[in-house]
Order: C-alpha cells, then sequence, then structure tokens
C-alpha cells in the first residue's frame, strides 16, 4: 500500500516506519515558530523546570497579534518574550511589524517542502503551500517542543481535491475556498489532510495556495497541502533557509475521499455572518447592507490581493457610509504594495491603512465593530464576536468583491466593478 | 497506574460553542480567576454561571471549534471544569483542553441524550465509560502519550517528570 504525504513526513521525524492513519506518534518538527502567544510557551517552559531550548537553531518568533501593545501589560509580556528569544538564541525573531508570523515564515523561506513545520496558532496549516506538512499545536506545546524536542500527533488520512480547469476573472482562490467550506461544513474534514491536485493546481500562485490551506483549518482540518511541483520549485528559489527534499504521496496512496472542483464553473462568494460554512454566490445577497470591509490576514493581504482591491479602487471613492481597513499581511507585501503603487491607490480612495500583523482579524486590536454593524471581511474567521464585539456580524469574501463592495456601500459582485 | 473517576454535574451546551465565543482573544492575558469570571460571556451571562457551578460540559457538535488560541481551555479549567463529553471536537481544542487539564470524550451517544443541566454524571477513564442516569455509555479509551498525560494532570507536570527523569538518567 503506497503512502501519503503526511505519512512519509510523521514517518521521518518520528523514525518509524508502516505508520497507519489513526496512530499516534512521537515526532521532531524540522521546524517551529510562534508570535506572540510565546509568552504561555515560556510560562510552560519554566514551570516544567526546564532550562534548555532544543535546537535553537530551528526556532522563530514573529510578533503579530497585538501590535504595537495597548497596554502596559501586553508591552510587559512582549518584552519577555523577547528576552528569552534573545537569551536562549533562537535563528531568528521578527519585531512587531514584520507581518503576520504564518506570511513572514513561508515569504523568509523558513517553511520548506516535505518539512514538518511547527506553530501555536490555528492557521499553521498556511505552511501546506509550500508542500509542508504544516500542523497547529497549542502554546503549552511550544513550550513543551523547547525543553523536550517531540510532540504527539496522530497520523491523518488524507482527502484528495482535485482542481480542474482555471478560475474566471474575478473569481479567486477565497472563493473557491468558500465552496469548499459550504460542501464540507465547519468539522467535515476533522483531523484530515486537505491535498490538492488536478491541472487546476498549476493555475494556481502560492499565495492563492496559501489562502487554501491557510483556511484547512475551517473545515476542521488538520492541514492542506500542495506537493511540491514547478510553481513551489520557482517559489523556493533563493528563499529556502534549509536543504529539503520534496515529498509527494504515493500513486496507490489510499486516500479517505475524493473531491472534484472545476474552477471554471465557480462565482464570487460571500460567507453569511456566523459560520464559514454558510457561504451563497454573491449574487444572492448583492445590495446588502454593510458598515466595515477589512482587506487584511493572513488568508488574502497579500501584494496580489492588494493589487486586486487596488485595481478596483484606483480613481474611485470609499463609499462615505463605509470604513475601509487594510492591514497588509507583512512588511513585504506593504513594499510591493508602495512601489507597485497599488497602496496609493488604496489609501487615495480613502482606505485606513494600519500596520501589518494580525490588527483587526482577532478583535484585540482596534476596528471593532458596533452593535449591529456587520463587517465585510478578506479573514478566515466570522463566528460571533471574531472581531471583537459579539453583536455585530462578520460576512467573508476575496479581496476582488470587498473592493467592489466598499465603492458600493453594499455588497457588490466584483465582476461588475472591473 | 489507575484514574480515579471525574464525578459532577452537567452544564448542557447545544452545537457549534466555538472556542472565540469561549473566551474571545482579548481576555488572552488575563490572570485565571479573571478568565473565570468572561468565560462564555459572549453567549451569555448564564451560561458563564454555568460552567462555573458544574464541572462537566455535555455539548453537540464541534464544541471549542475555530481559534487554536489555548485561553478558552485555560479559561473552562480555571471555572472549574473537569471533563467536556461532546458529540465531537475540533482537533486543538481536544489537544489543549487535555494539556490544560480538562478530559475530553467524544461520546455521540451521550451527546444525543435529554440530559439537563445539573443531572450528576460520572466518567470512568478506565472503563471507558460515562455514567448518566443509570444508564453508562462508552468512548473510545485513551492510549499512549495521550493517556499519560492525562495521567499526569496536565501536559505541564508530564513534561515536569519527563525532565526529572532524564535528569535523573544522566545524574546515574
Ligand atoms: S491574521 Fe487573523 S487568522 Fe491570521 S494569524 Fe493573525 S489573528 Fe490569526
Amino acid at each position: 500500500m503506497g503512502r501519503t504525504l503526511a505519512q512519509k513526513v510523521l514517518e521521518r521525524t518520528s523514525g518509524r516506519t508502516g505508520l497507519a492513519p489513526g496512530t499516534i506518534v512521537e515526532a521532531t518538527p524540522d521546524f517551529s515558530y510562534s508570535h506572540d502567544y510565546a509568552a504561555w510557551a515560556i510560562d510552560a517552559f519554566e514551570k516544567m523546570g526546564a532550562t534548555r531550548v532544543h535546537r535553537p537553531e530551528r526556532i522563530a518568533v514573529c510578533f503579530d497579534h497585538g501590535i504595537p501593545p495597548n497596554s502596559a501589560r501586553d508591552a510587559n509580556s512582549l518584552k519577555r518574550v523577547r528576552d528569552f528569544v534573545k537569551k536562549h538564541g533562537f535563528a531568528q525573531f521578527y519585531e512587531a511589524g514584520t507581518g503576520v508570523a504564518h506570511q513572514v515564515m513561508v515569504e523568509q523561506g523558513w517553511i520548506v517542502p516535505g518539512s514538518l513545520s511547527i506553530c501555536n496558532d490555528s492557521h499553521a496549516c498556511s505552511g501546506g503551500s509550500v508542500g509542508a506538512l504544516a500542523l497547529a499545536v497549542g502554546e503549552t506545546e511550544i513550550g513543551f517542543l523547547w525543553a523536550i524536542d517531540r510532540l504527539w500527533f496522530r497520523v491523518p488520512v488524507t482527502r484528495k481535491m482535485v482542481l480542474h480547469g482555471r478560475l474566471r476573472p474575478g473569481v479567486y482562490a477565497k472563493d473557491l475556498m468558500l465552496v469548499i467550506a459550504k460542501q464540507l461544513g465547519v468539522l467535515g474534514a476533522l483531523y484530515e489532510i486537505l491535498e490538492f491536485h488536478g491541472e487546476g493546481v498549476k493555475t494556481l500562485s502560492v499565495s492563492e495556495r496559501f489562502t487554501l490551506c491557510n483556511m484547512a483549518t475551517e473545515v476542521g482540518a488538520k492541514g492542506g497541502v500542495f506537493p511540491h511541483d514547478e510553481v513551489t520549485a520557482k517559489f523556493m528559489a533563493g528563499r529556502a533557509k534549509f536543504a529539503f527534499e520534496p515529498v509527494h504521496s504515493d500513486p496507490d496512496a489510499e486516500f479517505v475521499a475524493e473531491m472534484h472542483f472545476d474552477l471554471d464553473t465557480l462565482e464570487p462568494m460571500v460567507a453569511l455572518p456566523g459560520r464559514e460554512d454558510y457561504g451563497v454566490p454573491v449574487s444572492e445577497v448583492a445590495g446588502q447592507h454593510i458598515d466595515q470591509v477589512f482587506i487584511g490576514s493572513c488568508t488574502n493581504a497579500r501584494a496580489d490581493d492588494l493589487a486586486i482591491a487596488a485595481n478596483i479602487l484606483r480613481g474611485r471613492k470609499v463609499h462615505p457610509g463605509i470604513r475601509l481597513i487594510v492591514t497588509p499581511a507583512s512588511r513585504q507585501a506593504e513594499l510591493d504594495a508602495l512601489r507597485s503603487g497599488d497602496m496609493e491607490a488604496l489609501v487615495e480612495a480613502g482606505a485606513i491603512l494600519m500596520p501589518s500583523g494580525c490588527g483587526v482579524c482577532a478583535g484585540t486590536h482596534q476596528g471593532v465593530s458596533a452593535d449591529g454593524e456587520r463587517c465585510l471581511s478578506t479573514s478566515n474567521r466570522n463566528m460571533p464576536g471574531r472581531m471583537g464585539n459579539v453583536k455585530s456580524e462578520i460576512l467573508l469574501c476575496s479581496p476582488a468583491t470587498a473592493a467592489a463592495s466598499a465603492i458600493a456601500g453594499c455588497i457588490a459582485d466584483p465582476r461588475e466593478a472591473a | 497506574m489507575p484514574i480515579a473517576p471525574i464525578e459532577g454535574t452537567a452544564a448542557v451546551f447545544g452545537d457549534h460553542v466555538s472556542a472565540d465565543s469561549v473566551l474571545p482573544a482579548r481576555h488572552s492575558f488575563l490572570p485565571p480567576e479573571q478568565m473565570a469570571e468572561q468565560v462564555l460571556m459572549d453567549v451569555g451571562p448564564e451560561a458563564n454561571r454555568k460552567v462555573r457551578t458544574h464541572a462537566v460540559i455535555v455539548a453537540g457538535e464541534a464544541f471549542g471549534y475555530g481559534t487554536g488560541r489555548e485561553s478558552p481551555s485555560r479559561a473552562l479549567r480555571a471555572a472549574g471544569v473537569r471533563a467536556v463529553i461532546a458529540r465531537s471536537f475540533s482537533r486543538l481544542f481536544f489537544r489543549n483542553a487535555l494539556n490544560n487539564g480538562i478530559v475530553v470524550i467524544q461520546c455521540p451517544a451521550l451527546a444525543a441524550m435529554p440530559v439537563q443541566d445539573g443531572d450528576p454524571i460520572t466518567v470512568s477513564l478506565d472503563e471507558g465509560r460515562v455514567h448518566w442516569k443509570g444508564q453508562s455509555f462508552d468512548f473510545p479509551p485513551m492510549s499512549g502519550v495521550v493517556s499519560e498525560i492525562v495521567e499526569a494532570g496536565n501536559l505541564i507536570n508530564y513534561g515536569r517528570a519527563l525532565l526529572a527523569k532524564a535528569a535523573a538518567g544522566n545524574g546515574a
């Protein structure tokens, strides 16, 4: 019986062979990273009585969640992490403003094809965009990993996601993801790896693959992965921090299920408030009231996303009834958008530019909506209260739909705005 | 080593209570007592009161799904919750709760019963069985490192014991 990519990576990192799905193994990741919440990992590390961090050359930290800090308490917590990172000689520390950790680690080449990458954040799965098995754990587990150098994992089953054709103008990876979420439901792929195949994958950039892998967790999956191909190879060239060996599922590997998507037939989608699987075609909700538009988060705020939004907003104005908040996923994305003139177009149209990081996404840091208001967001989660006010609502969409709607002052079809 | 059964009364919830509504991100860095005051307040004050009086949560589908932050689990533990029994869980809530000393049990059979707030419930980990109103419901037993973490009480205790063992080994 052939083995899947996930099985192979877990066999190599656990030193075991013949791992059947469901087996619990203890594995040593190739790389791990953390963000502001490393403070909890430090707590755990110290409470365990640990003194030495294992393989600090394979660990990075990037501040993103609550930056620049809102309070003395948060500032002190960040300082504690900074001091710890320095003391233990971590491979890399990215100060506040570098970007969202998931984006930064892929962008800077820390996550490489075929590797096991770990982070204490549910969107760690984003690393699958470059062919890694990228898994999320808790904060205490990061402290445990530093101290003990291994973590337990359940060997997952893999679901084959076969993409056909090519997305039409105005339709993006996010729309595909909202269709996937609608079909699977919020726990529909529980404990599974979503592995993307089919000739359609060649048409998707690493950034678009990132959007899809990022939201694998929104269908309960353990991760998503685009196996290494020419697109990955080109992206990794001159970027990879470590030597790597791409890993692929065997041709006779067993998949738990297979789903097919015709990219040509997809339409722009909007996920209605409350759950990520409440997607509907934009045509069904066009004209509906919104108060705020957020183009940001690790899901959809890279240079290509900002360019898509800028191309719609250029020379136009954000509707007076709308606040448009733009938070680039990383400083690099922000620089690219500045140099290309896309950022100028966004700001001129009336966007509020926020420092690169998580910002508005998790509701910890500015941009909270009022009671009864609705925020249309390019982020990944819309459950009640996610953005800081349980009495406001969140809808999810692509950067194109977000930009078109910011101009219209209500939900709008991006294909009509171009 | 046998693990003592968990006895408590039930706090009943429905489907799809997200981890963000168990404890929103903005409360992640509160001290435990204040976390306990905030836990499930987004669902409502009644939900908060419930988990602070009853140690066993009984829920439907996907309890704790969404964010992988650990603070929702910490908040539940601070409120006195010792076990969560539900139809299904997201994998991160499963890990985080377990690592913070809350036993997580997938038991669709019990989740389907008309359990009421305050009903006495006993969870026997050794038997792999939940007891409610004279009936019992099986759940798959935990194994290997997962049961070792449960036995140790939480991941920190487990890690501390491993480090102590390693230190003793090196010294010998
Ligand atoms: S941008 Fe949002 S989803 Fe991404 S890591 Fe930050 S808080 Fe999480």
